[in-house]
């Protein structure tokens, strides 16, 4: 089994339309999605992401998949954890130069976790991959996850569109996607 | 180097899990003479196997590394009443000093060399010279009305850089926060704009003070001092003086009262900061007490204050300001260079309002509209 762990940004681009998605095996490297209890509070003590992301709280089904699919750690692994961030949110700090958006304590957390937990971090944030790439923790932009979910079957052609379609509607298309649009998904688009 | 591995640390780490020098360097995937030279200072590991030894070591970054003192940013709070100082809120602090390090070649008018006070001392005499030395580089008398304009000159004059910000009334744990960069030799000083307006020039008076003196920032000792010297700048001996007289004139409480009220107004600060210098003077020179009791000072000054609006109130109308506004403000009334520095920045390398966010402690729904009106 593979964990493949979500950045709240590309939690809430996929989760209103693939379901179930939390915890569900796909791919012959049994991929399972899943994500960091914070994605709740950081979501509900967000006035522009609760306005953004209605569904977030009114879609019973997706939060109570999402409450019962999150991670949970034991004591040891919480303190993994704390030691684990704060050295990557430290080097942060003292290369703060280095990153065009310096990644913020919940983004090393992510990271720290995708060390851990030996998990693949999917995330749009091009300064979380280049901090992952110096601590060499695998990393997934979110296109390329939805790639790998469409070679598993665990979506389907229709499906990628209609992401893209909400996505761009929304403003939130990032600039990954939009560029490495024909490549990863070519035949999909060039037949629409 | 500026940084180094903590070896006291690491060994008794390895100790208390049965590890090696060898079996570490092995599970690591080094040399053993890489681990070698880690411990003795002449290098330092990759980021992938700094966290690695984190893990392994069962360590924190603070208890891993070993940083030199001049890169750490110095911090000084102005706290709000009735909150406590955290390790948080100085991990805070600190990482926002660090973030700011980018910020700095972007910024114009810093002098290396500033002004500062000689043996700092809270002994009225030392104070009320020092004061009076202060005021005179200002162009002022003993008795004249120090005024907002002279106080962020004087910022200016000597490169810190303001940072006005809308935190809220009761949010924040600061005030006010000074956060010093000693190898940058730059000093940035946030105010929050959500805060009573009777207070508000005693605590840039309070960080002019820091600015100062730089040696005692972050120490009781320098916020002690701090207040002392934000008191007499306000209000010096020649003013206490004259507040002293006109309150023994009065003969009733109510008459006392609203000789130092008159005072209070016309220097506009607060009434409980005019008692404290009227106290200290009558308590220099060993004069009769002015005779008001304790409890009928905070009356009259919590009845004050709660008819004062915030700053916030009396800057901007409506409340919360268009982004555009607040800049100007920041820009032409606080004279900083703080939003011109970072517009330039944030286009010149095409950062995000994560950034914006995180040096100004502010929500991104904040931050994001600041940022838009930045790159606009």
């Amino acid at each position: 089994m593979t964990l493949v762990l979500l950045d709240t940004c590309s939690y809430l681009r996929f989760a209103k339309r693939i379901r179930p998605m939390l915890g569900v095996k796909f791919g012959q490297k049994e991929y399972e999605i899943t994500i960091l209890p914070e994605i709740q509070s950081e979501v509900l003590h967000s006035s522009r992401l609760k306005h953004n992301f209605p569904w977030f709280i009114s879609d019973k089904e997706i939060a109570s998949e999402r409450l019962s699919k999150q991670l949970k750690f034991s004591k040891a692994e919480k303190q993994a954890l704390d030691n684990a961030t704060s050295v990557i949110y430290n080097w942060v700090l003292m290369n703060a130069r280095n990153y065009k958006t310096p990644p913020s304590p919940t983004d090393c957390k992510v990271l720290a976790l995708g060390q851990i937990r030996n998990a693949i971090v999917v995330t749009d944030d091009l300064s979380m991959h280049t901090l992952a790439n110096e601590f060499q923790i695998p990393i997934l932009h979110g296109y390329e996850l939805l790639k790998k979910m469409l070679t598993a079957k665990l979506v389907d052609k229709e499906l990628v569109k209609e992401i893209y379609a909400a996505l761009e509607v929304n403003s939130d298309l990032p600039r990954t996607w939009i560029e490495n649009r024909d490549k990863a998904f070519g035949r999909i688009f060039k037949q629409a | 180097m500026d940084k180094i591995l903590c070896k006291q640390n690491i060994q008794a780490s390895l100790q208390k899990e049965g590890l090696s020098q060898a079996a570490l360097a092995k599970q690591l995937g080094v040399s053993a003479q890489a681990v070698t030279n880690w411990l003795k200072g002449v290098d330092f590991p990759r980021p992938e196997k700094l966290l690695k030894l984190a893990i392994l070591l069962k360590l924190s970054f603070d208890q891993l590394v070993q940083q030199q003192e001049n890169t750490q940013p110095i911090i000084a709070f102005r706290k709000r009443a009735g909150t406590k100082t955290t390790e948080t809120h100085i991990e805070n602090a600190r990482a926002i000093g660090m973030l700011l390090k980018p910020l700095v070649p972007y910024l114009q008018g810093i002098h290396t060399l500033r002004p500062q006070l000689s043996n700092p001392s809270e002994n009225y005499t030392h104070l009320q010279q020092a004061v009076s030395e202060a005021r005179s580089k200002l162009g002022l008398s003993d008795q004249t009305v120090l005024d907002y304009h002279h106080l962020i000159g004087q910022f200016k004059e000597v490169g810190a850089v303001l940072v006005p910000v809308l935190w809220g009334e009761k949010k924040q744990h600061q005030n006010a926060m000074h956060i010093h960069l000693p190898e940058e030799k730059v000093t940035f000083i946030f105010l929050n704009l959500d805060t009573s307006i009777e207070d508000f020039k005693f605590w840039m008076a309070h960080e002019l003070a820091h600015v100062y003196t730089p040696a005692l920032v972050g120490t009781e000792e320098g916020e002690d001092f701090a207040d002392a010297f934000a008191g007499v700048l306000l209000f010096p001996n020649a003013c206490a003086q004259i507040a002293y007289q006109d309150v023994v004139r009065a003969r009733t409480t109510h008459g006392k009262i609203t000789a130092l009220q008159k005072h209070a107004t016309h220097h506009s600060i607060s009434f409980f900061t005019v008692y404290k210098q009227v106290e200290s003077y009558v308590r220099n020179l060993q004069l009769p007490s002015i005779g008001i009791d304790e409890r009928s000072i905070h009356i009259v000054r919590n009845q004050v204050s709660k008819q004062l609006p915030l700053v916030s109130e009396a800057l901007f109308s409506p409340l919360p300001p268009p982004p555009s506004n607040y800049i100007a403000s920041v820009d032409n009334g606080f004279q900083s260079d703080f939003f011109r520095a970072l517009r330039v920045m944030i286009r010149e390398r095409d950062m995000g309002a994560g950034y914006v966010k995180q040096i100004l402690n502010i929500s991104l729904a904040d931050a994001t509209a600041l940022h838009l009106e930045l790159i606009s």
